[in-house]
């Protein structure tokens, strides 16, 4: 057998073009069907494919009499009607391609045959006896509370756990923290003790107050803490439900800043400069808010509290991260530049977080303070009655608080937007973050003693 | 097909011509029954009577056989009737009793019974023509001795299925009549305010197809075309246009405000009301007594059948199988057998 | 401010329209020299001519001619007697007006309205009583709307006529004769505005056209249980006031939708998944659904009355939902 219309013997084959079967409207088909497989003889005319256009089935003749060569579009395939489907060979006595293994003449066994079985629904092989039935609100309330459904009796249809029982599983634990405590071992088991504090640097001057973000803890100062700490006192708090202080349920960011108040006040110290991060700088600027003469500077990084929005889903990847892996794509949210976040960097941050009490007291937090991707507290009226000297530091890139949040700022308070930066200025960003800092320190204490303390008593700031 | 015999000029017989005047009387006397029944609120829904029409649907009824089919519009009552349904099984589903025709489910404009070829009323205008001409493509594909006979209004004649119907079925040659029941009016419209001609049976030749018009309110006119046209349908050359005229005594339904048809018309029409003219002509050949006892038995059939009817229980509710939106039981299965 | 019926309310808007625009025209059947079958277009012949014509039998070219005159300078208003009619019109709407607006962009514009009425209850039969909204609603370019009350009957036809697009409102049989407050100056009603009907916190009954009724009666009876129910009219079909439904099902976790269409691939399916897409997480319980019977509907009252959704039918899906 002959075939005068395949090209050279060097070439691979006559193409098998699906050309005008496919109808004047289509641009693409899917192959539903191959008739041959590689190897077999195939005659002019003969059909040797069937493929889909909008219409209908559609067969596809072989162009040429030759032997089947490589299949090229297998069947489920959706190709351009220019591509060819396949190759014929020079002739029948060519040799015969090797068969592609996955050639749709030899389908792939199927997974398991125990599908073919009569009267046997494949589908629906739930084999979940134990997975618990909650309404999807009742599982985002119990997961924000930090409560494993576990524990919980749903009274719904078919025990369905609802929303009700959720409250009355919280309700049950405040009740009794024991009983709580035994249910679900992962929540606010702590006794009342104070927040930890972390004291470096030298013994004079004024001291530096620093007060990290959210979901983390004081090691995150590390990078500018050194230098801070070779010129002043530097005290690092660790902020509650965060690292080694007290993991609590707070009801609202007032809720929150009480503790640290407290903190603050027990520290016994003179005034100080304040540097909070995210979360932490919010609560600077409460802090500088109710204790007016203590606070001789501000210096806050991508503070929290200033605007609307907040990425929502890098506050619950936080949250949720139970290992090294999981947490490390959220940190790499953090930064633009993603060798600042090193193996080591993760596991150290995962290190501060690994107990699962942690990531639940913050999820509870994260609730409260951060419900639907929206932050619940504003503190913007602060930072406008706010008269020490203060800055703004904030990444142009942060994706979880937009820069633009800044703009409400008064216009006695600095902003410095740090290009090619996301939400850790402090470790993006270091040395620019150190001067302005050191800077505003030098600023303020140049300044004539703190400002009189009686025209700033304000009422307490309520989110 | 079994050739059957042209209509032999002397039908109807007077048998006959008794029996359709039996009939035109059952059907008055529903409708004025169904008129006092609405007045006093034990109707439900608008009802669509043909008063003045009776001619019509009983008189192209008679010329069918048995085995004939026939689709009629949300005016049947005389085509029902006609075609041998029992009246008080028609009343009862008028009244959406069990015991109607079809259960209550279809209320007077629907009532369908296959077993006497009454192949349904049909609400949709215009629908009823293009189901007696796909009863006819059966009935061709079939070789079957039957004919379908399409009644609609003259409304229903300014659709765009009329026209496709009639094309098709003079191309096929189908076995189907179709009689336009013209009574004037489409619901309040007057018919020069519908059509662009005055007569419809005109249209028939544009289809290549008989037309001619006759008065409706003749039932042996009415008796007389159907017969010629089905003996046509029957011999396979195809469909035939009947234009019966007749009138609407009593509006388009019982909801009807009315105030659109003048009294002066609706008195000229009276004057030619079908079951007087028929009496007439029976009179002439049977006496009054015989034809008045005829009247009188089949009035009292009707007001029998009523009571009967007004009598029986409604429905019990059961759902309809075949709508089933879910393949096998609602819940899942959750036991291998 | 005057105490109008819903059918009154509906002519006052063509009234206004008609007198505003003068290539605002009415056809269909019925609806010049008698009025309109429900008297909606009652008084617009005597007042406006053959700017308001009765047409013959014929809605399947109507429809095609009003889209391809609203393409040619006029704003036609159709009148389709039933809802039952639509699958008439369905051609033009699915082949002509949806395809058009897109595919010509703003070369033409298409600003007509079909009217057209529904609902089921008073024993009209299976092809006079259906009230197929998600025909409709499921034509992409087209907006449906579905006003309640006779305020809303105006401000919607109002709304409707002057929209630049393809709109079909879906009237109800059994609103033409109710009654309320229409404001003297009411205007034109935002399209894609839902309605809140009555306030409540533990579910949300969302519902269209007259099932706003049943639903309001609905929260009455449940609040004797000391239950509050939230009714919204969503007044709009298509496009849908989304806020309107994730906003009270944050705040209730609870839905039964309600819609007198078939349920099976219907409106309130529709209303379901959305919910399903926009608030699972908001969602204490699946969405109940109250929807017509998949099923013809039937002449007989104790027929008819099985079939469609009831008072009843909506208390016990709200119980359930609440279980
Ligand atoms: C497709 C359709 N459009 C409109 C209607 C409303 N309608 C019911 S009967 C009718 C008039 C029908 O006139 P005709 O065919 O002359 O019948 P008649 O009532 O005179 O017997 C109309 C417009 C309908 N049922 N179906
Ligand atoms: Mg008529």
């Amino acid at each position: 057998m002959t075939a005068p219309d395949s090209p050279n013997a060097a070439s691979p084959g006559t193409p098998i073009l699906v050309g005008a079967a496919s109808g004047e409207y289509m641009d693409r088909v899917v192959v539903i069907e191959w008739r041959v497989a590689p190897g077999d003889a195939v005659e002019h005319g003969q059909v040797v494919a069937v493929v889909e256009t909008a219409k209908a089935a559609t067969e596809v003749e072989a162009p040429c009499d030759g032997v089947m060569g490589e299949i090229l579009a297998l069947v489920g395939d959706e190709v351009a009607v220019t591509q060819p489907l396949g190759l014929i060979a020079g002739g029948a006595d060519a040799p015969a391609p090797t068969p592609e293994p996955n050639t749709p003449a030899d389908p792939a066994p199927r997974e398991a045959d125990d599908d073919a079985r009569p009267g046997h629904d494949p589908v629906v092989r739930a084999n979940d006896e134990d997975r618990i039935i909650a309404s999807p609100a009742a599982r985002r309330r119990a997961a924000a509370m930090g409560l494993g459904l576990e524990g919980i009796v749903g009274t719904g249809p078919g025990g369905r756990i609802k929303l009700r029982d959720v409250s009355a599983a919280v309700r049950a634990m405040a009740a009794s923290p024991l009983d709580a405590d035994a249910q679900a071992p992962s929540c606010f088991p702590d006794t009342p003790f104070p927040l930890r504090v972390t004291r470096t640097g030298i013994e004079t001057g004024t001291p530096v107050l620093m007060l990290h973000g959210f979901a983390g803890d004081s090691s995150v100062w590390h990078p500018i803490e050194r230098d801070l700490a070779a010129h002043h006192p530097v005290i690092r708090l660790d902020l509650p439900c965060h690292g080694r202080s007290p993991h609590d349920r707070y009801a609202s960011f007032h809720d929150f800043v009480r503790p640290v108040l407290e903190a603050f006040d027990s520290l016994n110290e003179g005034p100080v400069h304040v540097i909070g991060h995210s979360l932490g700088g919010a609560v600077a600027l409460a802090l500088a808010d109710q204790r007016p003469g203590m606070v001789r500077s501000l210096g806050l990084l991508a503070p929290a509290g200033l605007g609307v929005e907040v990425d929502s889903h890098i506050l619950d990847g936080l949250c949720r991260a139970a290992s090294p892996d999981s947490l490390a794509p959220w940190l790499l949210r953090l930064v633009v530049d993603p060798s600042h976040i090193t193996d080591g960097y993760v596991r150290a941050a995962m290190a501060t977080r690994a107990a699962p009490h942690i990531r639940a007291c913050q999820a509870a937090l994260a609730a409260r303070l951060f419900p639907n991707g929206t932050q619940a507290f504003n503190v913007t009226p602060l930072l406008r009655r706010v008269v020490v000297p203060t800055r703004l530091i904030w990444g142009r890139a942060d994706e979880v608080l937009p820069w633009q949040q800044a703009l409400g700022a008064p216009g006695h308070v600095a902003l410095h937007l740090l290009p090619a930066v996301g939400h850790l200025p402090h470790l993006e960003a270091s040395a620019i973050v150190t001067s302005v800092l050191r800077d505003l320190i030098a600023t303020a204490e140049a300044c004539p003693g703190p400002p009189d303390t009686d025209v700033l008593t304000h009422e307490v700031h309520v989110a | 097909m079994t050739a059957a015999p042209a209509t032999p000029q002397n039908r109807p017989s007077l048998d006959e011509h008794v029996d359709m005047h039996r009939l035109m009387v059952v059907t008055r006397t529903l409708e004025e029954q169904l008129g006092v029944l609405h007045k006093a609120g034990r109707t439900r829904g608008p009802i669509h009577r043909c008063d003045g029409q009776e001619a019509v649907g009983v008189g192209a009824t008679a010329a069918l056989d048995p085995q004939d089919y026939v689709t009629t519009t949300h005016r049947g009552h005389a085509i029902y009737i006609g075609k041998g349904l029992d009246p008080r099984r028609v009343v009862a589903e008028i009244l959406g009793r069990e015991t109607g025709y079809n259960g209550g489910r279809a209320g007077h404009m629907l009532v369908g019974s296959a077993a006497h070829g009454m192949m349904g009323g049909n609400a949709i205008v215009g629908a009823s023509i293009p189901a007696a001409t796909g009863m006819a493509l059966s009935i061709q594909m079939l070789r079957q001795d039957r004919v379908a006979l399409a009644v609609f209004g003259d409304g229903a004649a300014q659709t765009g299925i009329c026209h496709e119907s009639m094309n098709i079925a003079a191309l096929w040659r189908l076995p189907v009549v179709f009689l336009l029941e013209h009574n004037e009016y489409g619901l309040t419209a007057h018919h020069s305010a519908q059509s662009s001609v005055p007569d419809l049976h005109v249209r028939a030749a544009a289809y290549g197809m008989p037309g001619e018009q006759i008065d409706g309110n003749d039932v042996v006119a009415v008796f007389q075309a159907v017969a010629r046209a089905a003996g046509r349908a029957r011999r396979g050359e195809g469909p035939t246009l009947i234009e019966a005229r007749t009138y609407r005594m009593e509006g388009f339904s019982t909801s009807d405000k009315g105030g659109y048809q003048a009294s002066e018309e609706r008195k000229r029409w009276a004057a030619r009301d079908p079951i007087v003219r028929s009496r007439t002509t029976l009179v002439d050949a049977l006496g009054t007594a015989r034809v008045e006892d005829v009247e009188q038995s089949a009035a009292e059939a009707v007001i029998a059948a009523v009571a009967a009817a007004e009598a029986d229980p409604y429905p019990r509710f059961v759902p309809h199988a075949a709508s089933a939106t879910h393949a096998g039981p609602a819940d899942r299965v959750t036991e291998d057998a | 401010m005057a105490m109008m019926r819903y059918a009154e309310a509906l002519n006052a808007a063509l009234h206004e329209a008609m007198t505003d625009d003068p290539t605002v025209f009415v056809f269909g059947e019925d609806v010049a020299t008698y009025g309109g079958v429900f008297q909606v277009t009652r008084g617009l012949w005597e007042a406006f001519g053959d700017r308001v014509r009765d047409t013959p039998i014929s809605e399947q070219s109507l429809t095609a001619m009003a889209v391809s005159a609203a393409m040619t300078g006029t704003r036609p208003i159709l009148e389709i007697m039933y809802a039952d009619f639509m699958p008439l019109t369905l051609d033009a709407l699915v082949n002509q007006a949806s395809v058009y607006g897109y595919l010509w962009g703003d070369q033409v514009t298409m600003p007509f309205v079909v009217r057209t009425q529904g609902g089921a209850g008073l024993g009209t039969g299976a092809q006079h009583a259906k009230s197929l909204d998600a025909f409709i609603a499921h034509i992409p370019g087209l907006k449906v709307v579905a006003p309640v009350t006779p305020a809303d009957a105006k401000g919607l036809m109002l709304a409707a006529i002057r929209d630049p697009g393809p709109v079909v409102v879906l009237e109800h049989k059994r609103l033409y004769n109710t009654r309320g407050e229409v404001a003297d100056e009411q205007g034109p009603t935002e399209i894609g505005r839902a309605r809140l009907a009555r306030s409540g916190t533990d579910i949300s009954l969302i519902a269209t056209s007259r099932m706003v009724l049943e639903a309001e009666a609905a929260a009455e009876q449940l609040a004797g249980s000391g239950i509050s129910a939230e009714v919204i009219d969503l007044r709009t079909l298509r496009p849908l006031d989304l806020g309107a439904i994730t906003q009270s099902l944050a705040k209730t976790h609870h839905a039964v939708v309600i819609n007198e269409d078939w349920g099976f691939c219907g409106y309130a399916a529709e209303l379901s998944a959305t919910i399903m897409d926009h608030a699972f997480d908001d969602l204490d319980a699946p969405v109940e659904r109250v929807a017509t019977r998949d099923m013809p509907i039937p002449f007989s009252e104790p027929l008819e009355s099985a079939v469609i959704p009831t008072v009843d039918r909506i208390v016990e899906a709200a119980l359930k939902a609440l279980a």
